[in-house]
């Protein structure tokens, strides 16, 4: 029920034509928010489409342009310049970064959808005592800021000696994404009907058995939005990359494109701008491939509760 | 007889005791015990080892954390540090900009998108949403490239105002920054929340002629109540743990003046040419710790009651 509800928030059209603005009943209220939707879209598209831009000038007409988006001569050089630059500078290349953060990021969110998975199965399965203490302690540790983990955690790795390995940020990762990856699947999990779990155990199916072929595959849009959610948390994640990947062959992109533009030389402003495009460009592929199970994603991680 | 019977019924209950308890404990616990692992490893055994080490006084080289215990030393230096307290106040800006300022531009985008009536509002949403899905990383260095002193928001408004080099301005020009970025996602929970308005009152409404102010102040704005406090709270927790816009687009600077807690943290504990005091940095954690409990019983109570 509330399920359908905010599927039909995230796909569902606006408010019905007959009872929103209109131009004739209400036309200042029209008129206002046609204006404060065209400045906010501005405001929102203007940046992207400027880097874009930037990262197209050839060096000359870098301060040449029409309405500061246009460029007057276009080039590709800057992408090749920023892939080769990455390479011999920051001795890590731009394929090597994003083997890195993929690595790094899909270990993680299995390890993680894995574990919650489970744990959401026996919180919306079983009625047992500490329930509610268990399943508060475990969403409790989503509101705790994750740099507090940041020292402590450094020395625990160290000691473990994965410092300056993948499992230095994966173990942690796994650690911030469980909470989230729970508070999803157990609210989808409850929706499951009482009814289908009964008559399989009344066949003889066991716990695992339901688990397994009757409520995960039930569950696939739940995980699909979770997979989105965590993908997000963790490839755009800056601060443990940062601190536990010393080793530039194994940082992931975040940390090495703010290397590029934060580092101690001043780079091109061409390759400035390719730079991020290149960090973006998979983001934005992705994002319009499977716009819906972002937003739903994005969604469901807050509004489930 | 009688005492015979007795003891079979009480055989009987300890068999049933423990399948009882074989269901209503062991395997519920065997599918919870990895997350309760990863829980205890990750989060809880670190969080109490940080609260320790915030009483210790020691860097990243020593090889024994526990040496030199000061007692309250730590936070001795963080509350004579003039640039702690400018990070505590740039958090509590930043905290409630993103709390009034963001909350206020993504209600109005929400009403605005889900009542306008325009043609194509799934694509207008999902433009204004996009920047979410960016790293925050990407977003800063984009910025910092446009409000350069020769940058493209300097030529645009014919100025030369140093806007990431001020003193001043830099922790209102990373505010901006993260609404920029974050004013779509609260739109998006705010459109979720919209649906549940009920269509009825609104049309009884009509009919006895409210405006559309009326309309939005009395029914639309306390009927999507909870939703506001959803995106209170979220932004509460998230703007509280800000670090990589700040990071990428200032360092905190200039002279320290736009760090946030957890900059500052990192500046005393991992920064290259910081102090290396970890202890400071772990009584910053201690510090942000003791905030956040606060902020997370009431998240924690409102996620329970769900929305």
């Amino acid at each position: 029920m509330a399920l359908g509800k905010r599927k039909a928030a995230i796909q569902g059209d606006s408010y019905n034509v007959k009872y929103g603005f209109s131009l004739k009943k209400d036309p200042g209220i029209f008129i206002l928010s046609r204006v404060v939707i065209i400045i906010a879209i501005i405001l929102i598209v203007f940046p992207i489409l400027y880097i874009f831009s930037l990262s197209i000038r050839t060096k000359a007409t870098v301060y040449q342009d029409i309405l500061f988006l246009i460029p007057k001569a276009v080039t590709l050089q800057n992408y090749k310049d920023a892939w080769n630059y990455a390479a011999t500078n920051l001795n890590v290349s731009f394929l090597e970064m994003f083997r890195n953060s993929i690595i790094a990021s899909f270990s993680s969110i299995i390890i993680a959808i894995v574990i919650a998975a489970l744990a959401s199965f026996s919180f919306s399965q079983f009625k047992f005592k500490g329930k509610e203490l268990t399943f508060t302690t475990i969403i409790a540790s989503f509101v705790i800021p994750a740099q507090v983990l940041l020292i402590p955690l450094f020395f625990i790795l160290q000691k473990l000696g994965v410092i300056n390995t993948y499992l230095a940020v994966i173990i942690p990762y796994v650690g911030f994404l469980i909470p989230i990856a729970v508070l999803i699947l157990r609210s989808f999990f409850e929706e499951i009907p009482k009814e289908i779990k009964e008559s399989a155990k009344v066949d003889g199916a066991s716990d695992i058995r339901v688990f397994l072929q009757i409520v995960l595959p039930l569950s696939k849009p739940a995980i699909a939005s979770c997979i989105i959610l965590l993908f997000l948390e963790t490839w755009n994640e800056f601060i443990f990359a940062l601190v536990y990947l010393q080793n530039p062959k194994i940082q992931t992109i975040t940390v090495a494109i703010a290397k590029i533009a934060g580092g101690k030389y001043i780079v091109p402003i061409g390759m400035y701008g390719a730079s991020i495009m290149i960090t973006i460009i998979p983001v934005l592929i992705i994002f319009l491939v499977f716009q819906k199970w972002f937003i739903a994603g994005m969604t469901l991680g807050a509004v489930k509760g | 007889m009688h005492l015979f019977m007795e003891k079979k019924i009480k055989s009987q209950d300890k068999n049933i005791n423990f399948g009882k308890f074989y269901r209503n404990t062991l395997v519920p616990y065997a599918f919870t015990s990895p997350a309760l692992l990863v829980f205890i490893f990750v989060i809880l055994s670190p969080v109490i080892f940080s609260l320790i080490l915030s009483f210790y006084k020691f860097t990243g080289f020593d090889s024994n954390f526990f040496k030199q215990f000061t007692g309250f030393e730590n936070f001795k230096i963080l509350f004579h540090d003039k640039f702690f307290w400018i990070s505590l106040r740039n958090t509590f800006y930043f905290v409630i900009a993103s709390i009034t300022v963001q909350i206020a531009l993504a209600l109005i985008i929400s009403i605005f998108i889900f009542f306008g009536n325009f043609k194509n509002s799934v694509l207008l949403r999902t433009i204004i949403f996009f920047p979410a899905v960016l790293a925050p990383v990407a977003v800063s260095l984009a910025w910092r490239k446009m409000l350069e002193q020769d940058g493209v928001v300097n030529r645009i408004f014919h100025l030369s105002f140093p806007w990431i080099s001020s003193v001043h301005a830099a922790i209102w020009v990373v505010i901006f920054v993260s609404i920029w970025q974050w004013t779509g996602y609260n739109m998006v929970i705010f459109y979720a929340g919209l649906q549940s308005v009920d269509r009825e009152i609104l049309e009884a409404a009509d009919v006895d002629g409210a405006t559309w102010w009326g309309k939005i102040m009395r029914i639309i704005i306390p009927s999507i109540f909870p939703t506001i406090i959803l995106n209170v709270i979220l932004n509460l927790v998230g703007s509280f743990r800000v670090f990589d816009i700040v990071y990428v687009l200032t360092r905190g600077g200039p002279v320290h003046s736009s760090e946030v807690l957890t900059t500052i943290m990192y500046y005393y504990s991992f920064s290259a040419n910081g102090p290396n005091k970890m202890g400071v940095g772990s009584a910053i954690a201690f510090i942000m710790f003791a905030i956040m409990i606060i902020f997370g019983v009431l998240r924690v109570r409102f996620l329970k009651r769900g929305v």
